[in-house]
C-alpha cells in the first residue's frame, strides 16, 4: 500500500514542498550554479529594497483597491442572481437561463480577455452603441478609468451563474413546508425571503465570505497580463502582474520571491484574521 | 389556487425581464462571434453582423488550417488534457484509497502532509526555478506532471471511498485480491460518477489553461491551443498572420477582400473554444453533482 502512496507523495514533495524550500532565495544572493544552499544569504536585503521601490506602493495599492472592489461587486452577485433564480415558477424557463448562465465559467481566460478586447475595440460593440447615441469613440483599454470596471464587470459576467450553484445547492435543502406554514401566517414573498429562504444560506455565505476576504490580494492576474498596457499600469499592475514581468521576464528571482512571501504572510494573516473576527461574530469559521 | 397579488406579479415579470437580459449578455457575445467568424470581410467592417452570418464564408477557417500551429496547438493541448488528467485520476485514487483504510500506518501523517499544500506554496518563482534546475522547461511533463496531485481532490475522493462498504474490500482480501487489485476491479468501478466528473473538471480546466505554457514553454512546437490563440489576439499583426499561413500580406490586408483579420481572430477563438461547446451539454448534468461533493466534504 505504500507503493501505491509514492507517486502521489512525490508529486507532492517535489512541486509542493520543494518551492517552499526554494523560497529561501528571498534571504540569499542566488547562483543557479551555487544552488539554492550554498549561495551566500543576504538577510533582509529584498525586502529592504522592496519597501524602497517606488514601484511597491503602486503595486500594492492597486492590488488592495481591486481586491476589494471586486469583492464588493462580486461577491454579493451570485447570492442575488441564486435568490432570484429561486423566485423563478417556471421550472423549465429556469433551467434554461441556469444553463446558459454557467457557460460562461468554462471558456478561457484568454478568450474573455479576446473578447473583451475586440468588443472595446474601436469599432468594437460598445463603441458602435455609443456612436450610435452620438458620443465620440473610447479607447477602453488603454484608459486607466475604465480598467477596473472592465476588469471586475467581465469577472462578474464569467462567474456569476457558476457562483450560484453552491447557494442553489443551499437553497434546495429546504423544507418546502415551511413556505406553505408562512404562507398561511399571511407572510408576503419579501418576508419569506428574508425569514426562510436567506437564514438558510447564511452559513454558506458567511464561509465564503472568509474565502473572499482572505483571498482579497490574490488577484486574478492572468486576465491582467493579457489586458494590461504600459498605459493602464497605474491602475492595473498588481503583485502577481509585477512578480511575473520583474521575476520571470526580468530574471530579478530573489526579489520577487521575497515579494511572493511578504504578499502571502500578510494573505494568510488576513485569513486568520477574518477567520478570528467571524467566529467572534456569527460562530460560524474554517478553522 | 392561490391568489397572487400586484405587487408579487410585478416582481414576476421584473424577475423574468432580468433573466432574458441574462440570456442576452451571455448568448450574444458567443453568437456574434460565431457569426464574424463566418461573415465577410464587406459586413463586418460595417458592424452590421450582429448574431447571424452576413455573406457567408468560411475562408478565415481555410485559411488559419493553413497555419500548422494551429494542427500543433491542437495536437499539444489534447496530449496536456489527457496526460494530466489521466496522471490526476490515477495518482489521487491511489493516494485517497490507503486513506480510507483502517489501520493504515501513516494516515495521520499524509493527511497533514497533504493538508499544508492547501495554505502554503512556494509561489511563482521558485516553483518556476524548480523546474529550470530540473530540466523540466519546454518538456511535455512540466505541463501534466504538478497538477496531478492536489490535497483537496485527494480529500474528495477519500470521502467518496469511505461510502463504499468496507465487507467488499474484506471479502476480496479473503479470497486472495490485493490492495490494487481491490482499488482498480471494485472501488473504481464503483467510483464511476466521481471520476466522469473530476475527468470532465480536468480536461476543461487543462483545456483552458495558459499561464503555465507562458512561463514554462519557449519553444512554440509545444504550445497548447491556448498560447497560439493568445498570440492570434494580442501579439501578432496581420502580415505575421499572414506569413505564418503562407499568403502573401494582401489575401488578409487588402480592404473590399472577402476576408477580415477580424474573421481570422473570431475563427480562432471558435477552434479553440470547439471542444467545450461539444462537451457542455453533457457535462453541466455532471457539474452540478460534481460541486455538491465538494460541499459536503465540510
Amino acid at each position: 500500500m505504500y507503493l501505491m502512496v509514492l507517486p502521489g507523495f512525490l508529486t507532492v514533495l517535489i512541486f509542493n514542498y520543494f518551492p517552499m524550500y526554494g523560497i529561501l532565495i528571498a534571504f540569499k544572493n542566488y547562483s543557479a550554479s551555487k544552488g539554492i544552499m550554498d549561495s551566500p544569504w543576504v538577510g533582509l536585503k529584498y525586502f529592504k529594497t522592496f519597501f524602497h521601490d517606488p514601484m511597491a506602493f503602486r503595486v500594492l495599492k492597486n492590488t488592495l483597491l481591486l481586491g476589494l472592489f471586486t469583492l464588493f461587486w462580486s461577491f454579493p452577485a451570485p447570492i442575488i442572481l441564486a435568490l432570484l433564480f429561486n423566485e423563478l415558477r417556471n421550472k423549465r424557463f429556469k433551467k434554461i437561463v441556469q444553463t446558459v448562465s454557467y457557460f460562461p465559467h468554462f471558456i478561457s481566460v484568454v478568450i474573455v480577455a479576446g473578447m473583451i478586447k475586440e468588443f472595446t475595440s474601436r469599432d468594437g460593440l460598445f463603441n458602435d452603441i455609443i456612436s450610435f447615441f452620438g458620443g465620440s469613440p473610447i479607447m477602453f483599454l488603454l484608459e486607466p478609468d475604465y480598467f477596473r470596471t472592465i476588469f471586475i464587470s467581465s469577472g462578474i459576467w464569467q462567474g456569476v451563474g457558476f457562483g450560484t450553484i453552491i447557494y442553489l445547492a443551499a437553497l434546495s435543502g429546504i423544507d418546502p413546508t415551511l413556505y406553505d406554514v408562512a404562507e398561511v401566517d399571511g407572510a408576503n414573498r419579501w418576508k419569506k425571503i428574508v425569514h426562510i429562504t436567506w437564514p438558510s444560506i447564511r452559513s454558506t455565505t458567511v464561509i465564503l465570505l472568509i474565502f473572499a476576504v482572505g483571498g482579497i490580494l490574490g488577484t486574478d492576474f492572468q486576465k491582467i497580463i493579457l489586458l494590461y498596457s504600459p498605459e493602464t499600469y497605474s491602475v492595473a499592475d498588481v503583485i502577481g502582474s509585477y512578480v511575473y514581468r520583474q521575476g520571470i521576464l526580468g530574471a530579478q528571482y530573489e526579489y520577487t520571491t521575497a515579494i511572493g512571501l511578504f504578499m502571502s504572510m500578510i494573505s494568510f494573516v488576513i485569513l486568520y484574521l477574518t477567520n478570528w473576527i467571524s467566529r467572534k461574530v456569527s460562530d460560524t469559521s474554517l478553522f | 389556487m392561490r391568489k397572487v397579488s400586484l405587487s408579487s406579479r410585478v416582481f414576476d415579470t421584473v424577475n423574468i425581464l432580468f433573466m432574458l437580459i441574462i440570456l442576452v449578455a451571455v448568448l450574444y457575445p458567443i453568437l456574434n462571434i460565431i457569426a464574424t467568424s463566418v461573415s465577410s470581410s464587406r459586413y463586418i467592417s460595417t458592424g452590421s453582423v450582429t448574431v447571424w452570418p452576413q455573406g457567408f464564408n468560411i475562408e478565415a477557417y481555410t485559411t488559419v488550417f493553413k497555419d500548422p500551429y494551429i494542427f500543433k496547438g491542437y495536437l499539444n493541448s489534447i496530449l496536456y488534457a489527457v496526460g494530466s488528467t489521466g496522471l490526476m485520476l490515477l495518482f489521487t485514487s491511489l493516494m485517497a484509497y490507503p486513506l480510507t483504510v483502517q489501520g493504515f500506518v501513516g494516515k495521520k501523517f499524509l493527511t497533514i502532509f497533504l493538508m499544508i499544500t492547501m495554505f502554503f506554496g512556494g509561489g511563482l518563482i521558485p516553483t518556476y526555478l524548480l523546474m529550470r534546475s530540473m530540466h523540466l522547461l519546454d518538456t511535455v511533463w512540466v505541463m501534466i506532471l504538478p497538477g496531478a496531485i492536489g490535497a483537496y481532490n485527494v480529500f474528495l475522493f477519500r470521502t467518496f471511498f469511505m461510502n463504499i462498504p468496507s465487507e467488499l474490500r474484506e471479502s476480496a482480501l479473503m479470497d486472495g485480491a490485493n490492495d490494487p487489485v481491490v482499488l482498480f476491479r471494485i472501488i473504481l468501478p464503483l467510483s464511476k460518477a466521481l471520476l466522469a466528473t473530476f475527468a470532465l473538471f480536468g480536461l476543461v480546466g487543462s483545456w483552458n489553461s495558459w499561464f503555465e505554457a507562458l512561463v514554462y514553454l519557449q519553444d512554440q512546437d509545444k504550445y497548447p491551443l491556448q498560447m497560439v490563440l493568445r498570440n492570434y489576439l494580442f501579439t501578432l499583426d496581420t502580415n505575421a498572420i499572414a506569413g505564418r499561413v503562407g499568403a502573401g500580406n494582401v489575401a488578409i490586408n487588402q480592404a473590399g477582400d472577402s476576408l477580415d483579420p477580424q474573421a481570422v481572430r473570431m475563427s480562432v477563438i471558435i477552434i479553440t473554444m470547439f471542444p467545450i461547446m461539444c462537451i457542455y451539454p453533457f457535462f453541466q448534468k455532471h457539474f452540478t453533482k460534481g460541486i455538491l461533493v465538494g460541499s459536503i466534504k465540510g
